[in-house]
């Protein structure tokens, strides 16, 4: 029993000339590994705004709100870190490339008002139907999947529309110049449901279906 | 004699979780012992019924911190069960991995806290601090300390990087070295012999009869490993050997765990060295309807979810048993008869995890009240706005 | 014995009491059984076949409550699970707990959460679900409707 002792006690004089091996945390602040997972965060440059992460979100701390009131129509992204599990589906699921929300680095996340502090927000520009004034989706998403099915985009009007707008090749005024129940109506940025009460409509005048 | 009742809890002094063992003591022996559960049961099963077949493993992560492989790799195992698919080799390995590196981290948490609960504050510190290596291990593999995140039904989330193999190697070696030491300083401990050797004794048959699992069974003699019995994984793929012990007392299942850790750290060390390279997702079709059944030798025991599809994206019945569900009621065997002493450390030799066993948070307050989630938050809110106050701060 | 073995004698054993089989795969069998003769059967695999007692199992399906009795045969690696199907309105069956120990627990947790009566059962008190909760109503029934009115279910803020 006294040998045992002594690999114990070389043991312990080791540990004395190491040093503590708990880190200074406070004072020293602690840099995680880079794989770390930490706090999920918004690239307002690269998000479109297609609501992937919210449905997703296993926490549920992801959620959205649509200000179409204002006069530029807004989409705002709600990120609540409070509730975030820091599971990392948002960004797999993420369609522009995985980047528009992405895990960062960050771990010191204690606040002090929940109600203000506990979340994060970025905007996205909202496109409207012309006729209802409804929700059709982020400006940024129309152009995404225009530009991701190519000339088949041309087929659509709202998507091609939304993404010459971008270009400054179409005038608003003009598109926006026929209120009325026409043929020009077609070639308006329309939600799904006017869209086919749109082409019900016009259906006799079959020259230019 | 007169017999007086001893509880122990509702919250745990030692183990720090909330559950009530009352012990009817004659003198100094215990001759009865009854276990309240219930303090801490959150519904999983029924939240489960409402997350989709991709968002269950994050649920079923969060029943317990500390198996937090152990329930997702049941449960990817019963959806895969459904479908009857195979998932790609590498994901197998990754898989494996994960799985023992939790193993040893649970094994050396549960080693610490048993030297705790011995007033051996010694083993304690030195387990713990052995531990966190394996936690930074584990942050360079999967992003996380704990709550790794790593399992989806049909394979992995994340690779495991070519470039951090060596260096988690170098370091898996160095904790080698130490728990080496370790091994030895507890194993021929002349205090830890003396307060563990032949108290607590689970009889081969009693834990045959009471169906206990992992290390509490293998202790006592009874041969059962479901990573060698029903091989799954890379398990059957690298050589590794199951601890059995014939006692069946703490001591023997101090002896389990230690031994276990080396198994599991050379299984881990040979998963990586030969991870095979390919995809890691086997992108699973639709589930079809239909039951399927996943265990997985958790750290204290077999993990058993049973999972029913009924075609859509969710399951309409999902049912975890977690280990300690089976093995505390063997303290029936093992605490009866025992001195009162050595009843905290019979209580806790078979790893219990009360979070696993109990799967909404129901509080009291001012005797009748009962509060729920949002006045749980809205009360510390309140508590906060006073630190708030007294910090000075705005 | 192997599991051929295994599945002709259950078969020829209790030819009279199995409704279903399902050879689901190497390692899983299904199996329907009468509820009365559940006691009898599991004694047999826990006895005779050493099976380890895996779990129980309860799911409300709307028409029955099915009760699945999960057996391990640990060195044949084959899942045996015994289907029972009870009554919705008035769930009876016998308690295994004089079979063996082991089947204590689950059985007050599907009393509590299905509202299954085990007779037989020594303990009837509550295991997981608080003291207040109401007697009667249990969560994991399909028709579970919200009892208490006064629960928040936001985030609080």
């Amino acid at each position: 029993m006294k040998l045992p002792k002594i690999r114990e006690l070389i043991e312990a004089i080791k540990a004395l000339f190491t040093g503590p091996y708990t880190s200074k945390f406070p004072g020293k602040p602690h840099v995680p590994h880079k794989n770390f997972r930490g706090q999920p965060k918004y690239d307002s440059s690269k998000c479109v705004g297609c609501l992937a992460c919210e449905e997703i979100c296993p926490a549920g701390a992801i959620s959205h709100r649509d200000e179409v009131t204002l006069p530029v129509p807004r989409r705002i992204m709600i990120h609540y870190t409070d509730t975030c599990i820091f599971c990392g589906s948002c960004e797999a699921y993420c369609i522009a490339n995985n980047e528009g929300i992405k895990l960062s680095q960050d771990w010191e996340l204690s606040f002090f008002d929940r109600k203000k502090e506990s979340y994060e927000t970025i905007e996205k520009e909202l496109v409207l139907c012309e006729i209802c004034g409804k929700v059709i989706g982020c400006k940024d998403h129309l152009i995404w999947i225009a530009e991701r099915i190519g000339e088949l985009a041309f087929s659509n009007p709202t998507l091609y529309q939304t993404r010459l707008k971008r270009f400054g090749l179409v005038d608003e005024n003009l598109i926006s110049a026929a209120r009325d129940k026409s043929r020009a109506d077609r070639f308006k940025i329309l939600c799904a449901p006017c869209r086919r009460a749109m082409t019900k409509e016009s259906e006799p005048d079959s020259e230019m279906v | 004699m007169a017999k007086t009742i001893i509880p122990i809890g509702p919250f745990h002094p030692l183990q720090e979780e909330p559950e009530y063992f009352s012990l009817t003591v004659e003198g100094e022996t215990v001759v009865d012992v009854d276990v309240e559960l219930g303090y801490n049961h959150r519904g999983i099963e029924k939240l489960s019924e409402s997350k989709t077949y991709d968002q269950v493993p994050f649920v079923v992560e969060r029943i317990c911190g500390i198996c937090s492989t152990s329930h997702p790799y049941a449960y990817v195992k019963a959806v895969e069960d459904i479908s009857g698919c195979t998932i790609p080799e590498r994901a197998e390995y990754i898989r494996t991995i994960i799985a023992e590196g939790e193993r040893i981290h649970s094994h050396l948490l549960w080693l610490g806290l048993a030297g705790h609960f011995l007033g051996y504050n010694t083993v304690y510190m030195w387990v713990w601090k052995l531990r966190e290596e394996i936690l930074d291990v584990m942050e360079i593999l999967s992003g996380n300390r704990n709550n790794y995140a790593m399992f989806k039904p049909g394979g992995v989330r994340r690779d495991i990087r070519e470039e951090d193999i060596p260096f988690v190697i170098k370091k898996i070696d160095s904790i080698v070295k130490t728990l080496d030491m370790l091994k030895k300083a507890i194993l021929d401990d002349p205090v830890l012999h003396a307060r563990l050797k032949g108290i607590g004794i689970l009889k081969r048959e009693d834990a045959i009869d009471y169906s206990a699992l992992g290390p509490t069974s293998r202790a006592s003699g009874v041969a059962k490993d479901v990573r060698k019995d029903a091989p799954y994984g890379a398990y059957d793929k690298v050589e590794w050997k199951m601890i059995v012990t014939e006692k069946g007392d703490v001591f023997d299942k101090v002896v389990v765990r230690v031994l276990e850790v080396f198994e599991s750290i050379s299984i881990m060390k040979s998963c990586l060295l030969s991870l095979p390279k390919g995809p890691i997702d086997a992108n699973l079709a639709d589930i079809v309807p239909g039951e399927g059944i996943g265990v997985h030798e958790a750290p204290r025991g077999e993990t058993f979810h049973y999972v029913r599809s009924d075609g859509s994206n969710r399951p309409t019945r999902h049912k975890v048993r977690a280990p300690t569900f089976m093995n505390l009621p063997t303290c029936k065997s093992t605490v009866i008869g025992a001195a009162i002493a050595d009843a905290a450390i019979i209580l806790a030799s078979i790893d219990p995890c009360y979070c696993c066993t109990e799967r909404l948070a129901v509080c009291r307050i001012d005797g009748k009240r009962m509060m729920n989630g949002g006045e749980l938050i809205r009360l510390s809110v309140e508590k906060t706005e006073k630190l708030k106050k007294e910090m000075g701060r705005r | 014995m192997t599991r051929e073995e295994i599945v002709t004698t259950l078969k020829s054993r209790y030819s009279g009491q199995i409704i279903d089989f399902l050879d689901k795969s190497k390692s899983r069998i299904y199996m329907e059984i009468k509820p009365e003769s559940l006691r009898t059967i599991a004694a047999y695999v826990f006895k005779e076949l050493e099976a380890r007692f895996n779990t129980a199992s309860g799911v409300d399906n709307r028409f029955h409550i099915e009760i699945l009795y999960h057996f391990t045969i640990d060195s044949i690696n084959l899942l045996i699970s015994f289907r029972v199907k009870v009554n919705r309105e008035n769930p009876v069956i016998d308690s295994l707990t004089s079979v063996f120990k082991g089947a204590d627990f689950i059985e007050r947790e599907m009393h509590e959460l299905l509202g299954i009566e085990f007779t037989g059962q020594p303990d009837k008190r509550r295991l997981l679900l608080s003291d207040q909760w109401p007697e009667g109503v249990h969560p994991l029934r399909s028709d579970y409707k919200e009892w208490d009115s006064d629960a928040i279910r936001d985030r609080g803020v």
